[in-house]
């Protein structure tokens, strides 16, 4: 039986580049598959490429093919990665640069576009695209002036036609996570783009091993502190078959674990109708997925179903939606509650002097209810309590006022309640944006694939 | 005998604009069976109070022994939006732990 072994390189931008670096050392891989973006990532990304054109991808896709390249052009390993974000081309070329830089001559560097729609926005809502959102069935108008970016989640013909052309590299922006181990399945495998059945098994198992670590026994719920050196953790290395099913593991001589309790785990992450998990390329059904364990470290993935993709393609949209302003200090025994009650009047008397405006607020109590909030958990009262910490949010349409939170706050080291300490330094004001998610209609969207061959 | 979710399940959450979605997989079946007829979509719903502003619902994945729950208008507007410090509500899960239930016999 057909199959191809899949790594997981990456989970997420910053993630540790050296599981990557051990894996291709060690394991038997043909593909190592990285994810960079995540749903705020695009907006970050977008930004940075408005101040400068050259941005807009991951910049750690560079430390990271430094790390592995060599080793993946050596033993015939390709990489799929969607760290070109929002600037695939840029990414594109950096890739090329480096390639020379590392004297890599014939890699062939591939660059998928074709999932950015901000330029055709107005076109689409000409053509009768309503760009509604999903969750609220609000008009794009709400938010129009304010969009900065606008990614449609693509799937993974482009990737799986730049395989067909001989790509060692494959550099896409926003298509799917489950795409970047998808197109290596059907070009391996020979899937067709409509067979749902396989497509649905390919991408139920492309999410079990997309967040790398997370099911490797990283933030293992049931078991953590069974799982053997988790600061060495293993990635996930996957064979998948031409049937749909597929065997998990991790490099040898690595940290962590694979157990049928650690991908359940990463299985019902981030998942919502579990019979219906919508994709590009098809629609999964993983509620009725099997795991089991075939070896130490060694889980079998199977009975994952499919259906076909869904007519429309998912967009997501980010807005500017303010700016967050927040400090946090710390008081001590005695009255510590007492005390920090009081930094807190202290502090929004300050801002009430300087005219601050905010259109959300909010108070936790680190240590006591900074994950919860008092909607799950009371403010402490005890006033024994050696030490209260507290942090102070406040959500403002403006950076100058979520600057005053942090200055605002400051003299409460010299002014305000006695026990005061841990103010620490200014914290970067943060722009928010919003996520507009909507859909449209899959002919409207066409990937378009370019290749560069590196030369001397 | 009152025993805690936590005794009977382990679990993983995270997010997706202002849907957190809450994983429960059971230790073993007589788990799941109690955690099937016990965790409703309306007690989680109520178990998190003010923090999930909108509708919970229920999905069952048997072979794993698994109920994911989703929970919209959970994260404050959305991981990008939200003011809380678990703005991903990658820890919402483990209050879901904490939710006592009765098991019968």
């Amino acid at each position: 039986m057909k199959s191809v072994k899949l790594g997981t390189g990456l989970a997420f931008w910053g993630d540790s580049i050296r599981p990557a670096i051990e894996m291709v050392e060690r394991a038997d891989i043909e593909y190592l598959c990285c994810d960079h973006l995540a749903e705020l990532t695009m907006s970050i990304l977008s930004k940075q490429k408005s101040k400068n054109p050259e941005l807009g991808y991951t910049t750690d896709i560079i430390p990271f093919l430094r790390g592995v390249l060599v080793k993946c052009r050596e033993r015939g390993i390709r990489i799929v990665t969607n760290a070109g974000g929002a600037n695939p081309e840029s990414c594109g070329r950096q890739v090329v640069a480096l390639c020379k830089e590392l004297g890599l001559y014939g890699t062939r560097v591939a660059v998928v576009t074709g999932d950015d729609i901000m330029d055709r926005i107005d076109e689409l809502l000409d053509q009768g695209i309503a760009l509604e959102n999903i969750d609220t069935g609000r008009p794009l108008a709400d938010v129009r002036d304010r969009v900065t970016q606008a990614n449609v989640y693509i799937g993974c013909e482009g990737i799986v036609e730049a395989l067909e052309k001989g790509a060692h590299i494959v550099i896409c922006g926003r298509v799917t996570d489950a795409a970047l181990y998808l197109g290596p399945m059907r070009h391996e495998l020979g899937w067709a783009a409509d067979d749902w059945e396989m497509l649905g098994a390919g991408t139920g198992i492309a999410h079990c091993v997309e967040c790398g670590g997370q099911a490797t026994g990283g933030l293992y719920s049931a078991g953590w502190q069974d799982m053997p050196r988790l600061s060495s953790l293993g990635y996930p290395v996957t064979t998948v078959f031409e049937n749909g099913e597929a065997i998990m593991s991790k490099p040898p001589q690595t940290g962590g674990g694979v157990t049928v309790g650690t991908v359940s785990e990463q299985l019902v992450y981030e998942v919502l109708d579990p019979a219906n998990y919508l994709t590009a390329d098809s629609t999964a059904d993983v509620s009725q997925i099997k795991l089991d364990q075939v070896g130490t470290d060694r889980v079998r993935i199977s009975n994952i179903k499919g259906k076909p993709a869904p007519a429309t393609l998912k967009v997501n949209m980010g807005y500017r939606a303010g700016f967050v302003g927040e400090a946090q200090f710390t008081y001590t025994w005695p009255d510590a509650v007492k005390k920090a009650k009081a930094g807190l009047e202290f502090l929004a008397e300050r801002l009430a002097q300087v005219g601050f405006r905010a259109d959300e607020e909010r108070v936790e109590y680190i240590g006591r209810n900074s994950m919860w909030g008092p909607e799950l958990v009371s403010n402490p009262d005890d006033p024994e309590l050696p030490e209260v910490v507290v942090r102070y949010a406040a959500r403002c349409a403006s950076a100058a006022d979520a600057r005053k939170v942090f200055t605002e706050s400051v003299p409460l080291y010299n002014n305000g309640p006695a026990g005061a300490s841990g103010i620490g330094t200014r914290p970067p004001v943060k722009e928010l944006f919003g996520i507009w998610p909507c859909m449209i209609p899959r002919e409207f969207i066409t990937q378009k694939v370019e290749i560069e061959e590196v030369q001397p | 005998m009152t025993r805690r979710v936590w005794d009977l399940a382990h679990g993983r959450s995270g997010d997706k604009g202002d849907v957190c979605n809450i994983g429960l997989i059971a230790r073993n079946a007589p788990a799941y069976e109690i955690l099937r007829r016990e965790v409703t979509a309306e007690r989680v719903k109520a178990h998190f109070g003010a923090m999930i502003k909108g509708a919970v619902e229920r999905y069952e994945l048997p072979n794993i022994r698994a109920l994911n729950f989703v929970c919209r208008g959970a994260l404050n507007g959305g991981g990008t939006l939200s003011l809380r410090s678990d703005h991903l509500g990658k820890v919402m899960y483990t209050w879901l732990l904490r939710m006592e239930i009765e098991e019968q016999g």
